[in-house]
């Protein structure tokens, strides 16, 4: 008889593949047959991790519907195995996924909402953070501004995208009246950010999109104005800063060396 | 997170509480239900902040708690997952829950998660192996959990114990409270052919601290069918008979009516937990 851990990965192997039958000699039949007994915990599993993938992507569900999402989630499930005990960590390469798996590929902005709804999900279960601290930041010299390494809220997330998938998002919630189509070829930059109760979406422009990215990668000031700069000349670097750390999109900084 | 001092964890007594999902946050805090605790997935407070802790901590204020994990994949053969263990600790220093329980399976091998409450073999190599594993974490919250049996689908030819046999030789080898699960015993003792009144008989009876309840489901199959812990209905007849067994033979002890999914309105779960009650209640009266 083998030991537990051969137990487990024969355990584990044989859900995943029904071919795999080198544990099935150790379960007990007794009435149902030891495939039907594995096939019961094959469907369990594979129910758990589907559901909790269209907990998080209720919008890609609603576009290509259950079928397609299952068959989807499926494949997902093989190639991209679970690797936390807390099932919200599941479904993270899903976008990326959605981008490389051929039978979505005639709807080329779902791996976008995809990613949204990932950003969504992690900007909704992310901390809470006090406002910057001002007077803290007027006590750094005018010399050391371009080495302040500003971070955004905890609750911040970024997303570029060639299409609407915003105004896709919205289409898709249940409360959505609106039955205006929507045109592809409009994307842009989002900002999603939980401040109090909901996550809320800002639009922001390309040059301010450039200036946080520069930022939440941990550029310093003077680094992340310098990419602003390059890409709009009359970028307005204290006004934008004023406007991001006044509506608490910047919570925190620290000077860099 | 930082430990909320105001808060203490109390012993909870023997009353009949409900598993709290986020379907019902708004009705708890405006229906206050008469319950005696709440249950929550511990899992499900894992993200650090928004709408869940909001709602966990306005009831927290006035009801207690316990943290049931569903995670932790104590019977793996992988070591238990560091960040999960140090997670746990934070949120039972910040909610001071009352109880704190865990599974008899295993859910990962080899780094991969099946997020299933997967079975175990009831050898004594088994119970050896998962002992060490409870005792890790009571080492590490600092305080005695409860492991709680589950429903199985399968048994395997080398286990030499009965179920019973392995729950208690899991809790006395790390020392821990057993969560004894009504429903799964009689899952187990129909799907296994054993009867459910000897695994009553059986288990270490000073161990036990909580109960749980919950509705099956019986899917068929061809040549035979099997019950199926789907907690996604009322509790039937014979668990409620099989439960007042338990509460005669084992003294009235915490209750939880647990419902995961296709949830009703929460009066529906409210009117569940009246009847553990009401039970827990006629056993005190016949006691006294």
């Amino acid at each position: 008889m083998p030991g537990l851990r051969e137990l487990q990965q024969q355990f584990a192997a044989g859900v995943l593949d029904p071919d795999h039958q080198a544990m099935e000699p150790s379960i007990r039949a007794n009435g149902l047959t030891r495939e039907q007994r594995l096939q019961i915990y094959r469907n369990n599993i594979f129910t758990s991790l589907t559901e909790a993938l269209k907990a998080t992507h209720p919008v890609v569900d609603k576009l290509v519907g259950d079928g397609f999402f299952r068959y989807a989630a499926h494949e997902f499930i093989l190639r991209h195995p679970s690797a936390s005990g807390d099932l919200e960590d599941f479904g993270a390469q899903f976008s990326t996924f959605l981008a490389e798996f051929p039978p979505a590929v005639e709807l080329p902005y779902l791996p976008d909402v995809a990613r949204l709804e990932w950003l969504y999900h992690e900007a909704y279960h992310a901390a809470e953070a006090a406002p910057l601290d001002i007077d803290r930041l007027s006590a750094i010299a005018t010399a050391d501004h371009e080495r302040l390494c500003f971070s955004l809220h905890p609750a911040a997330r970024l997303m570029r995208s060639r299409f609407p998938v915003l105004r896709i998002w919205q289409a898709n919630q249940d409360d959505c009246t609106s039955d205006d189509s929507i045109s592809l070829d409009d994307g842009g930059a989002r900002l999603l950010i939980r401040r109090h109760e909901d996550v809320e979406f800002v639009c922001l422009g390309a040059t301010e999109y450039e200036f946080l990215r520069h930022l939440d990668n941990a550029a310093p000031l003077g680094a992340a104005a310098e990419a602003a700069i390059s890409l709009q000349a009359d970028f307005d670097l204290t006004s934008v800063l004023a406007r991001f750390v006044g509506d608490g999109t910047l919570t925190d900084f620290r000077l860099s060396r | 997170m930082t430990p909320d001092a105001a808060l203490t964890a109390e012993p909870i007594p023997a009353c009949a509480g409900i598993g709290l999902r986020g379907q019902h946050y708004e009705d708890v805090l405006t229906l206050r239900p008469a319950v005696g605790f709440f249950e929550v997935h511990s899992e499900n407070y894992f993200g650090l902040g928004g709408t869940p802790h909001r709602y966990l901590e306005r009831i927290r204020a006035d009801y207690s708690l316990s943290f049931h994990g569903v995670g932790l994949s104590l019977g793996s053969t992988d070591p238990l997952s560091r960040p999960h263990l140090a997670r746990l600790r934070e949120l039972i220093e910040h909610y001071q829950p009352s109880l704190v329980s865990e599974h008899l399976s295993w859910s990962s091998v080899g780094g991969r998660y099946l997020n299933d409450l997967l079975p175990l073999p009831y050898t004594e190599e088994a119970a050896t192996h998962i002992a060490e594993h409870v005792s890790q974490l009571q080492d590490s919250l600092g305080r005695r959990i409860l492991v709680e049996n589950v429903s199985c689908y399968l048994e395997f030819e080398h286990s030499g114990l009965t179920e019973w046999e392995f729950v208690n030789a899991v809790a006395e080898t790390a020392d821990c409270g057993i969560l004894l699960d009504i429903n799964n015993v009689y899952v187990n003792a129909c799907n296994h052919g054993f009867d459910a009144k000897e695994f009553l008989r059986g288990i270490s009876r000073q161990r036990v601290a909580e109960m749980h309840l919950a509705g099956h489901t019986e899917n068929k199959f061809d040549g035979g069918s099997i019950l199926i812990d789907t907690h996604n209905r009322r509790v039937c007849d014979a668990v409620w008979d099989l439960y007042r067994d338990a509460v005669e033979q084992l003294g009235p002890l915490p209750t939880l009516v647990e419902w995961d999914s296709d949830l009703p309105e929460l009066p529906v779960l409210v009117d569940e937990a009246g009847i553990a009650a009401s039970i827990l209640e006629q056993s005190r009266a016949r006691v006294a």
